[in-house]
């Protein structure tokens, strides 16, 4: 076990202690090799001492926690008029993309800063599990752990053991990363973290420069491969509307099934709502089973918001996000000669 | 092989409004066919999947009975898409019909019972059917007595006006209409009874010997009512349900409508209480 | 013919035959451009036999979506009359459904099949099917067909039975279908030797002993622990991190939920697949929601696969594919829900 983990199980076990949280989110290790998971732990739970000691920092927790902040701190609607329930006093994992994550919740008004007890994570990347099974040519990973120096120990299934590097198989948000320290927490728990990566739209870019025919046509390979599950909008921490526009029966602006269309217009509008939100964490791109190509298309939106009006999400709870303010000067061009 | 998605064509006849808020009609369906009116057999308690092109289905109790030939009749509450669309229609309008679907009630365990009819509301349209089968010719001497309460928000609220005048009048039947409240306008002079459902049948107190009790209404009254009932001695295998749930197949295929491993749309929408105390409680 | 060797290399030949006997023919595929495509080998119509992958565990979306598509037309609608959507003519050959998703779709059959109401979409289909499965020689960590009464070589769903055994697959028919396209199709295969049938024993056994080292212990009367279950507080803490993203729901075989709606523009009334996850699914008109809770929702799932299906046709609604814990982006496992619960 790492100090870093330790070090979250003492503080959770502490918290816990004196009553200062009700609840606390982190992750533990999965029952599949690669992989942690989220680890919400309730104060009342009667395992509440096995949980906090099973808590776990490693390469494998990808998970952006603040997805589950909306549901943990939603207004009871029964309950309209009369007195809420006391919110719960939340103590939580944060890494540099969850951190951004968790202010764009509190400044859009989903979770109250004051509930929440932030403790920073140091972030050196996290393992891309398609990355590893690539590795092995097919073969499955039966289980797999963290060694000395970066490496990552990996036993597959036909018995064969493969030393690799975790910078080799990161995931392509964590080598893309330019924030990968988590500032303005509660607790910063202190560790090797990656340095910021510069450069990070070239893949954007490249992309833009191809034809147009080109574009679409990747667009329209990717998007087939969608089934509208819906995983990337639940994965989403800033996709909390109760009622999505995709279900919306009154105007109905898209049909449920798989027709190209449909799917076409469910991406292009989540991707434009997700405009000044986004944090490029992948929990869109993790989720879906079919491993459609969310990022290429997202990270646009995020290059351009950045070009176009100097702003990235997450940084400042005071900042108004710039797609949902108005200034007097604001031009109208875009009204009158669309 | 026939296809269960595909609605019988059917036109719209007649509309009635049936209160004054004017969100509540009646519409008289006729089958265009003869091989679907032939095919259509139902009994009182079952419902159909009523198709508007376009914008979708909605299910309805059928609140004709089988011994009013011709012609199927559904009320339905303006509520969403679909009821929006046949609210705004006129006669003469083209829609769907597909069913029957569901179970009935149970009318061979209600053969030589006395029958006590509970119901508020909106939910009263199935029970129309039955009052007016149990009491179409012949098949009134099928049934002891038939005792029924039927309340509403106000008399405003209240469905089929003019059966239940004519019902009143009956001697055939006991009928007592309540209201929550006495509403302003629509007509005066209330002289039913004032007071809710529950209430006002704890003050009935209707035999439970060799009786069997069909209750139909919103959740809040049936969760009131059954107390009394069961107080009254009324035993569960007795009390008889007709429930609700979102719907969309009404076939039993789209999974949607279940309670723990019955579906509402094929073993129900009418239950036992005793059955559905053996149902997980989530409905 | 009961049974007979195929070289893997004429294995397109067998496929464009059988497209040239008037069968649409769907196999894995690699880089198709259909739903599921980005995951590795995906099921998609097969033109002349070209581009069948054989090196796969199972593809991310199972066979069902053949027989059961994500989106189709039931009726099309003319102005205010409503008319059945056409319905699928010509037969289908299906190739390379691993042994758990042929049995899957036996237990669609059963929904889709029953007596009281038939679906013709999905059952003209189906009847006019002919599906080859592809036995596993490899079964993953997350595979469970044995703890759930399948088998790695089992040829319930399938007409015939597939064996990779290297250079040569091994057909063996299971049904009268089968055997027919197996004598059809004669020339294109040699007879199988002992040494051959020896080593089509040799993939099942060492598949069945893979399987064994996992085998989900403490299913006896799951039913009837999970029907004693259903207020048991453990399901608040079973299902705390589930996203109800719907994922589990749409890659199991056997999940058959669906919805229906019209499109007005196109003319045509639609199902298309939904799930007992989304929040809206039990959603009444009057805004009550029975299942309000994702909680609810899970449990709604796993009492569904593992208790209501048995009581109302007979079989457990789980072939042990492993999808839904693969697929799960907050890694929630089956394997462990059900042990949790039937352990009391």
């Amino acid at each position: 076990m790492n100090d870093v983990s330790r070090r979250i199980r003492e503080k959770a076990r502490e918290l816990f202690a004196t009553g200062r949280i009700d609840a606390f989110l982190g992750y533990e290790p999965g029952s599949l090799p690669l992989r942690a998971r989220p680890c919400l732990i309730q104060a009342g739970d009667e395992d509440r001492e096995r949980r906090v000691g099973g808590l776990v920092w490693d390469s494998f927790c990808a998970n952006n926690l603040a997805v589950f902040l909306p549901k943990l701190f939603e207004q009871d609607p029964g309950a309209r008029g009369k007195a809420q329930a006391p919110k719960p006093r939340l103590g939580m994992v944060v890494k540099g993309c969850d951190l951004r994550s968790v202010t764009a919740l509190v400044r859009e008004k989903q979770a109250p800063r004051g509930n929440l007890l932030l403790i920073g994570v140091p972030c050196a990347g996290m393992v891309d599990t398609g990355a590893v099974e690539e590795r092995l040519a097919g073969d499955e990973v039966l289980s797999a752990s963290e060694g000395e120096g970066g490496k990552l120990l990996v036993r597959a299934r036909d018995g064969r053991e493969l030393t690799l590097f975790r910078e080799e198989v990161l995931q392509a948000c964590c080598r893309e990363c330019r924030f990968p320290g988590p500032e303005a927490v509660d607790l910063l728990i202190e560790g090797p973290s990656r340095k910021p990566a510069e450069g990070v739209y070239e893949r954007i870019r490249a992309f833009e420069a191809r034809t147009a025919e080109e574009r679409w046509e990747a667009f329209r390979r990717e998007i087939g491969k969608c089934i509208r599950c819906g995983a990337c909008r639940q994965a989403c921490p800033t996709c909390y509307c109760k009622e999505c526009f995709a279900e919306q029966t009154d105007p109905r602006w898209i049909g449920a099934g798989t027709e190209l269309s449909d799917a076409m217009i469910f991406h292009l509008v989540r991707i434009f709502h997700q405009a000044g939100r986004c944090v490029e964490c992948d929990a869109c791109l993790r989720a879906c089973p079919m491993g459609v190509d969310l990022r290429t298309f997202r990270g646009k939106i995020v290059k351009e918001v950045e070009e176009l009006f100097h702003y990235l999400p997450g940084f400042s709870l005071e900042e108004a996000p710039p797609l949902s303010t108005f200034k007097e000067g604001d031009g109208e061009g875009f009204i009158t000669e669309p | 092989m026939d296809n269960p998605y595909l609605p019988y064509p059917a036109l719209i006849q007649e509309i009635t409004v049936e209160n004054e808020a004017r969100d509540l009609k009646s519409f008289k369906l006729v089958l265009e066919r003869e091989e679907h009116r032939a095919r259509f057999h139902y009994l009182p308690g079952q419902f159909a999947e009523v198709s508007v092109s376009g914008k979708g289905e909605a299910p309805f109790g059928i609140a004709s009975s089988p011994t009013e030939e011709g012609y199927l009749l559904f009320t339905v509450k303006r509520a969403g898409t679909v009821t929006r669309e046949l609210h705004d229609s006129e006669p003469g309008r083209w829609v769907g019909v597909r069913g029957p679907l569901g179970n009935a009630f149970p009318w061979e365990r209600m053969e030589g019972r006395n029958i006590v009819i509970v119901s508020g509301g909106f939910a009263f349209t199935t029970l129309r059917s039955a009052l007016t089968y149990m009491l179409s010719g012949e098949n009134r001497t099928r049934f002891g007595a038939i005792t029924v309460l039927y309340g509403a928000r106000d008399q405003g609220e209240l469905l089929y006006k003019q059966a239940l005048k004519a019902w009143q009048a009956d001697s055939r039947l006991s009928l007592t209409l309540t209201v929550d409240r006495v509403g302003e306008g629509g007509g005066s002079g209330w002289t039913g009874r004032v007071g809710l459902v529950p209430n006002v049948l704890k003050d009935l107190a209707p035999a439970a010997e060799n009786s069997l009790a069909l209750v139909c209404g919103p959740p809040v009254m049936i969760r009131f009512t059954i107390p009394v009932l069961a107080e009254l001695g009324f035993p569960q295998e007795e009390i008889y349900l007709s429930l609700e749930n979102r719907m969309k197949c009404g076939i039993g295929k789209c999974g949607r409508c279940n309670i723990g491993p019955k579906y509402v749309c094929l073993d129900g929408p009418v239950f036992s209480y005793a059955e559905l105390r053996r149902l997980p409680a989530e409905y | 013919m009961e049974r007979g060797l195929l070289k893997k290399e004429d294995l397109g030949r067998l496929l464009a035959a059988a497209q040239e006997g008037g069968r649409k023919v769907f196999a894995p595929v690699e880089g198709g451009t259909g739903p599921a495509s980005g995951t590795g080998p995906a099921f998609a119509e097969v033109q002349a036999g070209r581009g069948v992958v054989l090196e796969y565990g199972n593809p991310a979306l199972s066979a069902k979506g053949i027989f059961f598509p994500q989106r189709e037309a039931l009726c099309r609608f003319h102005g205010e009359r409503t008319a059945e959507a056409s319905l699928p003519q010509t037969p289908l050959l299906v190739f390379g459904a691993r042994p758990c998703d042929a049995r899957a779709l036996t237990f669609l059959d059963k929904v889709f099949g029953d007596r009281l109401f038939r679906d013709p979409y999905y059952l003209a289909r189906r009847e006019k099917a002919l599906v080859i499965g592809l036995a596993c020689g490899h079964p993953g960590e997350t595979c469970l067909c044995t703890s759930f009464g399948g088998s790695p070589a089992g040829r319930q769903g399938s007409d015939i039975l597939a064996f990779d055994l290297g250079e040569e697959l091994l057909f063996e028919a299971a049904t009268d279908k089968g055997r027919e396209l197996l004598g059809e199709q004669a020339s294109l295969f040699r007879e199988a030797g002992e040494a051959e049938l020896e080593a089509r024993r040799g993939i099942e056994e060492k598949a069945e002993s893979a399987l064994g080292e996992h085998l989900l212990r403490g299913l006896e009367e799951l039913k009837e622990k999970l029907d004693r279950s259903f207020e048991d507080p453990q399901w608040e803490r079973l299902t705390r991190t589930c996203l109800g993203c719907g994922a589990c729901t749409y890659l199991c075989p056997t999940c058959h939920c669906f919805d229906i709606t019209d499109e007005e523009r196109e003319g045509l009334r639609l199902r298309s697949w939904d799930s007992c996850q989304y929040p809206l699914f039990t959603l009444h008109a009057s805004g009550h929601n029975p299942r309000v809770n994702k909680k609810q929702r899970m449990r709604q799932r796993i009492m569904h696969k593992f208790s209501y299906t048995v009581e109302r046709s007979g079989e457990v609604f789980c072939v042990g594919c492993g999808r839904c814990i693969r697929a799960c982006p907050v890694n929630l496992d089956m394997r462990e829900i059900l042990a949790a619960l039937a352990r009391k």
